[in-house]
C-alpha cells in the first residue's frame, strides 16, 4: 500500500529529475544549434564547441541526483518502499523544488550564454576559455539550488 | 614573480641584418617592436603568399590521406637541416596547389554539365534539333514550361487559336511544351501564354536533338569525373611526401616571423628595438656577437609611458597554473604574479570537487601517460599538467572522504554525504582562508607601493573584524567582541576618508561597512566545493546501482552491467573534470583575484622558432 506521503515523495523526485532535465535539454539544444552553425564554417572547432554545449547539461544531472537520493531514501532501489507520513512526503516534495525550478530556469539561461560563448569561440578561438567561465557563472545558482535541496532531503528523517 | 624587462636598442650593418635576425630567432629572447608604419622587410609579402599556398596544400593532402592525429608526436629536425632551402618542397607545394585547382574545376564543370542534363530531361522526346527551333519567315515559336495545374485548361483554350502545340514531359517548373504559331498571331499567342503563367526555357547552346545532347553531356561529365579521380589518385601518391611540406611550412613561418620587423634603416645600417628579460641580456649580446663585431647594442629601462610585455616566472610546481591566470588575463606590469599563491588553492579545490580517489587514480595515470608520451607544449601542456596535479589532489581528498568509484570505504576525515554540515564548515573554512590570503596579497601590494594607510584601513581593518567575529564564535570571553568592534569602527571612521566634508566621510564609512554583504556572498560561493563533490559522488552511486540491478538479471545483464560501469564512470569523470576545472578557476577569478589582482598585461612573444609540425633540435 502506498501512502499519500510516499506518493508525494515520488512527486518530488519526479519534478526534480523532470524539470531540471527539461531545463538542461532546452539549454543544450540552444547551444547545440549555435554550435552547428559554427562547425559548418570550421569543423576543427568541434572540441571547443562541444565543451560549451555540454555546460548547460549539468542541471539535468543535479536534478537526477536529488531524485535519486529521494528514491533511495524512500526505499525504491532496494525493493521495500517505506510508508511515509503525509508531512514527510510533503517535506520531500518541497525539498525537491529548489533544484527543480532552479535547474529548469538556469539550464535555459545557461544555454543562451553558452550559445553566445560559441559565437565568441567562432570569432576568437583563443578566448574560448573566457566563454566557458562566463557560462559557468550561470551554473552557480543551479549549484546553490542543488545544495539546499540536498540539505533539505537529508534533513527528512524517515 | 614578474620578470623585470629591459628595452634593447640595436644598431648594426644592413648587410648583417638577415644573419642577426636569424641568430636572434634561434636565441628566442627578444620581442621586436615594429617601428611606426612599418610593413616588414621587402619580400615579406611573397613569403606570406607562399605560406598560404603551402598551408592550402597541406590541408588538401590531409583531406586525401586523413589528418595526423591530434597528439601525434613531432618529428625532430636538426637546426642546420631546418635552415636548408627546400626547392623540391616549393615545387611540391606548387604541384599540389595546381592539382587541387584542376580537380576542383573539373568537378565543377562536371556538376554544371549534369545540371544541364537534368534540365534537358523533359525535352528528350522532342524530335526537332534544338538549333532548328527558331522563327521562320511566317512562323514564331515558344518553348517553355506550363504549370501543371493550368495544363488541361490551356489545351482546351489553345484549340481556338491557330497554333500547333507539342506537349512533352514534366519538370519541377511544370510541363514542357513547344508552341508554334503564325507570325501574325504571335502577339496574341504570347499574351495568351503569359496569362497561363508560361515560363520561357533557355536551352544550352548546342547542336542536335535534345536526347543526343543530353547523352553527350552526360558522357562528357563522366569523363571529367574520371579525370578528376585520376588526378586525385596522383594527389594521393604525392601525399606521402607531406612530411616535406610540413617542414617547409615551418621554415616559411620562421622566415615570415623574421621578416615581420626590420626596423628603421639608412643606406648602410639599420636600427631595431625590442623587449628582453633583464636576466637574458647577456644571451642576446652573445647571439649578436657571434654574427658580427660591427654592432652597437644597449639595454635601457622602459621609458615613461612605455608598457613592456608581462613575463611570469614560477617554480616547476606552480608554472602550469600560469595557464589558469592567462585564461583570465596577464597581470599588469608592476603588479603581482598571483601564481605561487593561487596554485595551492586551485590544487586543493579541484581535488575537493572531484573527491573520488578512484577517479583521481584513473585521471593521474591517464594524464601521466599522455604527458610522458606526447610531451604537449605550451598551453596544452600546462592545462594537462594542471589536471594531472588535480588528479593527485583528487586521490588525497578521495582518501580523506572515503570515496572510491562511488563506494564509501573508510573515510579518514568524514563522509560528506553523511555529515553535510561538517563538510560545509570545511568549505567555508577553506574559503575564508582563500579570501584572507587574497586580502593579504592586496596589503602586500599597498605596502610595496608605500600606501600604508590603504593597507591598514582597507584591508587590515577587515581582517581584524573577521578575526574578531571568528573568535566570538569560538572562544568564550570578550576579546573577540572588542576586536570586531575595533575593526568595524576603523572601517566606519576611515572608509570615507577620500570624501569631502565630515558628513560625507561618515556616510562613506558606513557604506563601506556594508561591503560585508559582499564578503558573505563571496564566502557562500565556496559551498560549490561541496555541491560539485556531491554531484560526482551521487552520479557514481547511480551508475553503480544501475549496474547492480543489471548484474542480477543474468549473463547478458552482467555484460550490460560492465558496459554501464565503464562507460558511466568514464562519462562521469569527463563531465566532472570539466566542472571541477571551471569552478576551481572561477573561485580564483571572482573571489580571489577580485581582492587584489590587477589584470591587463600583454603577452611576451619573442622572435623565436615556432613550429607546428617539427621539433627543431639544437
Amino acid at each position: 500500500m502506498l501512502t499519500l506521503g510516499t506518493t508525494l515523495a515520488f512527486a518530488g523526485a519526479a519534478i526534480a529529475a523532470g524539470l531540471a532535465g527539461v531545463g538542461s535539454a532546452i539549454g543544450v539544444s540552444i547551444a547545440g544549434q549555435a554550435g552547428s552553425g559554427v562547425i559548418s564554417e570550421d569543423p576543427d572547432k568541434f572540441g571547443n564547441v562541444l565543451v560549451l554545449q555540454a555546460l548547460p547539461g549539468t542541471q539535468g544531472i543535479y536534478g537526477l541526483l536529488i531524485a535519486f537520493i529521494i528514491v533511495l531514501n524512500v526505499g525504491v532501489i532496494d525493493g521495500n518502499v517505506k510508508e511515509l507520513t503525509t508531512n514527510q512526503g510533503l517535506a520531500l516534495l518541497f525539498a525537491a523544488l529548489p533544484i527543480a525550478i532552479g535547474g529548469l530556469m538556469s539550464g535555459i539561461y545557461q544555454g543562451k550564454v553558452a550559445a553566445a560563448g560559441i559565437y565568441l569561440c567562432a570569432k576568437r578561438p583563443e578566448e574560448t576559455g573566457k566563454g566557458i567561465i562566463l557560462t559557468a557563472m550561470v551554473e552557480t545558482y543551479a549549484v546553490l539550488a542543488l545544495l539546499i535541496s540536498f540539505i533539505m532531503v537529508n534533513g527528512v528523517k524517515l | 614573480m614578474l620578470v623585470p624587462m629591459k628595452k634593447a636598442i640595436l644598431y648594426a650593418l644592413k648587410e648583417d641584418r638577415d644573419s642577426i635576425l636569424l641568430a636572434l630567432q634561434r636565441d628566442g629572447n627578444v620581442m621586436l617592436i615594429p617601428a611606426a608604419e612599418e610593413k616588414g622587410l621587402p619580400g615579406a609579402e611573397n613569403v606570406g603568399n607562399e605560406v598560404e599556398k603551402t598551408h592550402g596544400a597541406i590541408k588538401f593532402m590531409d583531406m586525401q590521406v586523413g589528418k595526423s592525429s591530434f597528439l601525434s608526436s613531432r618529428t625532430p629536425v636538426a637546426y642546420n637541416k631546418f635552415l636548408q632551402n627546400m626547392p623540391e618542397a616549393e615545387g611540391l607545394a606548387e604541384q599540389v596547389a595546381t592539382l587541387e585547382d584542376k580537380i576542383s574545376s573539373l568537378r565543377n564543370e562536371a556538376i554544371t554539365m549534369l545540371a544541364q542534363v537534368e534540365a534537358l530531361e523533359p525535352w528528350l522526346r522532342l524530335d526537332i534539333p534544338l538549333e532548328a527551333l527558331g522563327p521562320t519567315a511566317s512562323s514564331v515559336y515558344f518553348a517553355g514550361y506550363m504549370p501543371e495545374l493550368a495544363k488541361d485548361e490551356f489545351v482546351n483554350d489553345i484549340k481556338d487559336l491557330t497554333a500547333e502545340t507539342i506537349i512533352l514531359d514534366e519538370a519541377p517548373e511544370g510541363r514542357a511544351i513547344v508552341v508554334f504559331a503564325y507570325k501574325s498571331d504571335g502577339a496574341e499567342v504570347k499574351h495568351f501564354l503569359k496569362a497561363h503563367d508560361f515560363v520561357d526555357v533557355v536551352f544550352p547552346k548546342r547542336i542536335g536533338l535534345a536526347r543526343e545532347i543530353a547523352s553527350d553531356l552526360a558522357d562528357a561529365a563522366r569523363m571529367k569525373e574520371s579525370l578528376a579521380d585520376n588526378l586525385e589518385e596522383e594527389a594521393k601518391k604525392v601525399a606521402g611526401r607531406r612530411d616535406e611540406l610540413q617542414l617547409y611550412y615551418d621554415q616559411l613561418i620562421a622566415k615570415q616571423d623574421r621578416m615581420a620587423a626590420g626596423g628603421l634603416e639608412t643606406q648602410k645600417t639599420f636600427f631595431v628595438q625590442g623587449w628582453v628579460r633583464a636576466d637574458k641580456t647577456d644571451e642576446v649580446v652573445r647571439a649578436v656577437k657571434e654574427v658580427t663585431p660591427a654592432y652597437d647594442l644597449n639595454f635601457v629601462e622602459p621609458e615613461e609611458g612605455e608598457i613592456p610585455p608581462t613575463v611570469m616566472e614560477n617554480g616547476k610546481l606552480s608554472r602550469p597554473y600560469e595557464f589558469v591566470t592567462e585564461l583570465y588575463s596577464r597581470p599588469k606590469i608592476g603588479s603581482l604574479d598571483p601564481n605561487f599563491m593561487m596554485a595551492p588553492f586551485h590544487f586543493i579545490f579541484f581535488g575537493m570537487m572531484l573527491s573520488d580517489a578512484g577517479y583521481g587514480l584513473v585521471l593521474t595515470i591517464l594524464l601521466y601517460i599522455v604527458l610522458k608520451l606526447f610531451k604537449p607544449q605550451d598551453s596544452t601542456g600546462k592545462l594537462l599538467t594542471v589536471i594531472f596535479f588535480g588528479g593527485i589532489s583528487t586521490i588525497i581528498w578521495g582518501i580523506l572522504f572515503g570515496g572510491w568509484f562511488g563506494l564509501e570505504w573508510h573515510p579518514l576525515l568524514f563522509a560528506p554525504m553523511k555529515e553535510p554540515l561538517k563538510m560545509l564548515a570545511l568549505c567555508f573554512g577553506l574559503g575564508a582562508l582563500h579570501l584572507t590570503t587574497g586580502m593579504c596579497m592586496k596589503m602586500y601590494l599597498d605596502i610595496k607601493r608605500g600606501q600604508l594607510l590603504s593597507a591598514i584601513f582597507d584591508e587590515l581593518s577587515w581582517l581584524i573584524l573577521f578575526a574578531g567575529l571568528f573568535l566570538m564564535a569560538l572562544l568564550p570571553g570578550e576579546i573577540g567582541k572588542y576586536m570586531a568592534i575595533l575593526g568595524a569602527a576603523t572601517i566606519i571612521l576611515t572608509g570615507g576618508r577620500e570624501k569631502k566634508g565630515i558628513i560625507a566621510k561618515f556616510f562613506g564609512g558606513l557604506l563601506s561597512l556594508y561591503n560585508i554583504s559582499g564578503y558573505v556572498s563571496d564566502l557562500l560561493s565556496y559551498s560549490r566545493l561541496f555541491a560539485l563533490g556531491l554531484a560526482t559522488g551521487v552520479i557514481a552511486m547511480v551508475i553503480n546501482t544501475v549496474a547492480q540491478m543489471l548484474w542480477e538479471t543474468g549473463p547478458i545483464g552482467v555484460l550490460a552491467a560492465v558496459i554501464v560501469l565503464i562507460g558511466g564512470h568514464f562519462f562521469n569523470i569527463i563531465i566532472n573534470v570539466l566542472g571541477s576545472f571551471v569552478h576551481s578557476s572561477r573561485l580564483q577569478y571572482i573571489e580571489f583575484f577580485g581582492k587584489f589582482y590587477e589584470a591587463g598585461g600583454r603577452a611576451f612573444i619573442p622572435l623565436a622558432i615556432r613550429t607546428k609540425y617539427v621539433d627543431v633540435t639544437k
